[in-house]
């Protein structure tokens, strides 16, 4: 008796199968959709958060544009107002409200180039490299401490005192003279000249003819 | 969570081993599912069997399905499986190769070996071609180059070029199967039934 139901049951075995199949694949259809989270995960985002790769110092960075290399963009994060009063040479201003705006898009995800962000300190900077980060682009670093970094090291770089070791007054000859790079006048590089006292001749003032001027023609 | 081995929650040592097992697995299948018959193989072709269609179809429906399950609820990540690189005219090219030698050998590459191993001459013989062949092209690689190398579309799959979403694909597929089966169990039942040794 069993065995006859089984049998019976058994015969409709693939019309049975071929229900499953649809229900199956109809409920991937029906099943409600979630944002998946894209990009990095948590734990990778750590790890590069901690990473000292993050950053780049302002003595690298001028190394790099005074040698002119080539495999980075410089990218301005502050206001449009604070880039047109100063910004780094040759770079992009990009606010951080506008960081995920098409045209942006362009500088930021690409695999080419090394992007550097700046804003004054490296607090905006650091802002937009998380956004960055969170959306799986490559190669983004920040500028340590920022524009302001950049003044205090090396527009402005501090002279080191005669008792500090040798390796501080190489940074700083390599800072003045990257300043100098960058448009910055040391009184004490220009040699004062000796002062020749010019005795004055007696001139004779020869007097002046003069002369017919030819008629220019035309109009 | 998955991939296993890719996250690192087994390691990448253990792949081959891993790899063997499911070899075995897929070769003991195959020869319980008679497909180391190659009457049985060519029957697709000639309308009085239709097992290898209804396997494979099946067996790639339930893959799929299981893997956007278990994607959906978070045990695989989609994205990282491995997708194998599309050349397109070398695939066509080799496609339409390997259908020949299907018709005409009545194995596919997997299933001959699986025949060798219960020891059918046919399949010998067969997997002799195969080997005939691997030479040939290792010869002329240089001529076959353009070709087996060109075309490079990148690692795509059938959702990215038809932009759809891979739920409703997987749906249409399934719908595609199930009247596949239909059809050619009509096509089976107007077909004298055949009996192999």
């Amino acid at each position: 008796m069993i065995n006859r139901k089984l049998a019976k049951v058994l015969s409709f075995r693939y019309k049975i199968l071929a229900i499953i199949f649809l229900v199956l694949a109809g409920g991937l259809v029906v099943l409600p959709k979630y944002e998946k989270q894209e990009g990095i995960q948590p734990e990778a985002l750590l790890k590069n958060a901690v990473s000292s790769e993050r950053y780049i110092t302002t003595d690298e960075l001028a190394d790099l544009i005074i040698n002119q290399d080539p495999s980075f963009i410089l990218i301005d994060v502050r206001e449009e107002e604070s880039y047109k009063k100063y910004s780094l040479p040759n770079s992009i201003n990009i606010p951080l409200d506008k960081l995920l705006s098409e045209d942006s898009n362009s500088f930021l995800n690409q695999d080419q180039f090394d992007v550097i962000l700046f804003s004054n300190d490296h607090f905006y900077a650091d802002q937009a490299w998380l956004i960055c980060n969170r959306l799986d682009y490559n190669h983004i670093r920040v500028l340590k401490g920022g524009l302001n970094a950049w003044f205090n090291t090396i527009i402005n770089p501090e002279k080191p005192s005669e008792n500090q070791s040798v390796i501080a007054s190489e940074l700083y000859s390599f800072r003045k003279a990257a300043s100098m790079y960058f448009g910055v006048a040391y009184p004490d590089e220009f040699k004062a000249k000796p002062v020749v006292k010019i005795i004055p001749k007696k001139k004779v003032i020869p007097k002046k003819k003069k002369k017919k001027m030819p008629v220019e023609g035309g109009c | 969570m998955g991939p296993l081995i890719p996250n690192d929650i087994i390691s990448h040592e253990w792949s081959y081993i891993i790899a063997i097992l499911i070899g075995l697995a897929f070769g003991y299948i195959l020869e319980a599912s008679g497909f180391s018959s190659s009457r049985k193989l060519a029957g697709v072709f000639y309308g009085y069997d239709f097992v290898v269609l209804k396997v494979f179809f099946t067996a790639a429906l339930v893959s799929v399905i299981g893997i956007l399950y278990m994607d959906y609820l978070g045990y695989l990540d989609f994205n990282s499986l491995y997708v194998h690189p599309t050349f397109l005219w070398g695939a066509i090219i080799g496609g339409a190769i390997m259908g020949i030698g299907f018709v005409s050998g009545g194995f596919c590459p997997g299933t001959s070996l699986c025949a060798v191993a219960i020891g059918k001459i046919d399949a010998m013989v067969f997997v002799g071609g195969i080997l005939i062949g691997i030479f040939i092209f290792s010869e002329l690689i240089s001529f076959f180059e353009p070709i087996y190398s060109g075309y490079y579309f990148g690692n795509v799959t059938l959702v990215d070029s038809l932009g759809i979403s891979p739920y409703w694909f997987v749906f249409i597929f399934t719908i595609i199967a199930i009247i596949a089966f239909i059809v050619v169990d009509i096509i089976r039942k107007r077909n004298k039934k055949i009996f192999y040794n």
